[in-house]
């Protein structure tokens, strides 16, 4: 019980950093944070491999693409980064602030239903059982998706080399 | 509770001390390895043929005057050396030192992280390991060290691919993700001389493993990150004595994880070297205790073949290098994939 | 445990609150993987909770179809900024030019 407080504390500390800090680039390593923070809240809820799935794909690709990119760019100049009219800022955190109210209204009617009993069985052997069996269409899919996806990022990207040449 | 508490302690302490002992005899063996491939003699002088020279060595790096450059970006330039060790000491957490021991009326697993998923844990935390390099030349503020962080991540990204389908290959040989399983399916002899050590099943594999190492610890001939002579010292230009031997004790101890898990999938991990057996007997104890001492000869001869390759081979230029990454390790690791595959279906049917 | 119900109620909703307030491409983007993140907690707990496995390939799908998303949104910022030196969206408002 104190571990699940201290993880959801740490987890709300980190991304408050995220949408609230001024520069972009602490907004960046604070989401790296969260995620780390989540990976432990899968392996406390007994999903070992998903952890480090998270980790390894979210942590470790993912954020690495966010750091690298901020990087490229030099986001340093880039670090006016919140909305400034009042109205607006007003407006969407009562939005949001209703919204949770909604979520944590129909959490709060249900949470016996919903009690966290770990009736599944870890192993990964009963988790990808049903992959390449019932889901084997999807994860075909997915992998064409990732393909489509590393080939749309070369196109646009690629720039011209000779155009610069060509222009000094 | 406490019993398993107590237990998790002391694997923590011991597989903690273990690399972090053996490293200033790591240090002092790239540099007397090197003298004697350059053909000259290296430290000699301090202690008796220059042992305690990595003792002098952590004494300068004490004294040293810390130099905090004001250009610096203050919380990311301390914080990276320190990421860099820890994210280093995770993958060791998974391996053990030897095979299941059974003692005070249950069986101990000498490794510190037991789970399904066994060595999937290493792959999954040395995917962080980037952030120290990219941490430490960004946070350093100057161009040379940004290019060396940017060059390096990138090279430990592609090299990742090519690791990822050979491990995947192996655990689809195996069977199975659990070290101690691995290690027992690796005992055995062919014509009771050659020992049946994954290396043999899969030389493509192993050889796709070996490379993957190599880029993922920034050594030579993979180390444009630091690369002495073309960008000054790269992503730690900035960083002086204490947290600069910080960024080269990460260096090591992540090569001596890597070479753990090379072993242990390629090499028979713990599995007793071919004269021991012999003398280990049925004697539980000297089996332990033989075990742990394979592991660790097998560990310093990969050690020393990092050396080795170190001080033989030049650099490669970066679109060298990345060109190797995707376009002659990768197909060649799906090509191996794909062959086992086809080999594990057909011998299970 | 069940507080993580309320946990990934929250960073969903703190997501949404990112991707409204922030001005910058790649802080929508950090704020929108804040959400990804709440939605795969949330799957999880329902996978444990009802003894119901897929909804964990679902996060394992959740997870590649993000990284897809991450690596073409960032390559359309890096795009962007060669183009117009910037990546506020204030200033790619106009599309004629």
């Amino acid at each position: 019980m104190a571990i699940d407080i201290l993880l959801t504390l740490l987890t709300v500390v980190f991304s408050l950093m995220v949408v609230f800090s001024k520069k972009t680039v602490v907004a960046a390593f604070s989401l790296l944070m969260t995620l780390l923070v989540i990976a432990m809240i899968y392996f406390q809820l007994g999903t070992v491999f998903l952890s480090a799935v998270q980790v390894l794909v979210n942590a470790g690709a993912i954020a690495i693409l966010f750091v690298f990119v901020m990087m490229l760019i030099n986001l340093e100049q880039f670090q006016n980064n919140r909305e400034k009219s009042k109205w607006k800022l007003v407006v969407s955190t009562l939005t949001m602030l209703v919204l949770l109210g909604v979520f944590a209204l129909v959490i709060n009617n249900n949470i016996e239903a919903l009690s966290v009993v770990n009736l599944t069985d870890n192993s990964m052997k009963t988790l990808f059982a049903k992959l390449f069996d019932v889901y084997y269409l999807p994860f075909e899919m997915a992998t064409v998706l990732l393909l489509a996806a590393i080939v749309a990022s070369i196109v646009i990207t690629s720039h011209d080399r000779t155009e610069k040449l060509e222009e000094k | 509770m406490l019993e398993a508490a107590i237990e998790i302690l002391l694997k923590t302490v011991v597989i903690l001390a273990l690399p972090l002992g053996a490293l200033p005899l790591i240090i002092h063996v790239e540099r007397r390895g090197a003298a004697f491939m350059q053909k000259r003699l290296g430290p000699n002088r301090v202690g008796p043929f220059g042992l305690l020279q990595p003792l002098a060595d952590v004494a300068k790096f004490m004294f040293k005057e810390e130099v905090h450059p004001s250009h610096v970006k203050p919380f990311f330039y301390t914080a990276a050396p320190v990421v860099a060790l820890v994210v280093a000491l995770l993958p060791l957490a998974c391996i053990p030192v030897a095979g299941p021991i059974e003692a005070f009326g249950r069986t101990i697993y000498p490794e510190v992280f037991r789970s399904d998923m066994g060595i999937f844990y290493a792959f999954a935390v040395s995917a962080l390991g980037s952030y120290g390099i990219l941490l430490a030349g960004w946070a350093s503020n100057n161009k040379y060290s940004m290019l060396g962080a940017l060059r390096a991540c990138a090279q430990m990204v592609s090299y990742e691919l090519s690791l990822s389908t050979s491990v995947v290959a192996m655990i689809f040989l195996y069977g199975t993700n659990d070290i101690h399983l691995m290690v027992s399916a690796q005992t055995g002899y062919w014509f009771g001389v050659i020992p049946q050590w994954g290396f043999f099943y899969q030389p493509v594999a192993a050889l796709l493993f070996l490379v993957g190492i190599f880029a993922e610890s920034n050594r030579l001939p993979f180390d444009l990150a630091e690369g002495e002579s073309e960008i000054v010292a790269g992503y730690h230009l900035e960083y002086s004595s204490m947290k600069f031997a910080l960024f080269f004790m990460a260096e090591y101890i992540h090569m001596i994880a890597l070479s753990a898990l090379f072993i242990i999938m390629f090499f028979g991990g713990y599995s007793l070297l071919p004269g021991f057996d012999l003398i280990a007997g049925n004697n539980p104890t000297l089996i332990v205790l033989l075990q742990v001492a394979s592991l660790t000869i097998k560990i310093a001869l990969m050690i020393w073949f990092f050396v080795w390759v170190r001080w033989t081979l030049p650099r490669f230029r970066y679109d060298q290098l990345m060109n190797l990454g995707w376009e002659r390790l990768l197909p060649l690791g799906i090509a191996n994939l794909i062959v086992t595959v086809l080999f594990v279906y057909f011998r299970n049917r | 445990m069940s507080i993580y119900y309320y946990l990934s109620a929250f960073l969903f909703c703190l997501g949404l609150l990112g991707t409204i307030f922030k001005k910058d491409l790649i802080s929508i983007l950090l704020c929108l993987e804040l959400m990804l993140a709440g939605v795969a907690l949330l799957f999880i707990l329902f996978s444990k909770a009802t003894g119901f496995l897929d909804s964990q390939l679902l996060v394992i799908f959740m997870m590649i179809i993000s990284a897809c998303e991450v690596a073409i949104g960032l390559s359309l910022i890096i795009a962007l900024y060669r183009k117009k030196q910037t990546i506020y969206t204030d200033d790619i408002k106009i599309i004629t030019e």
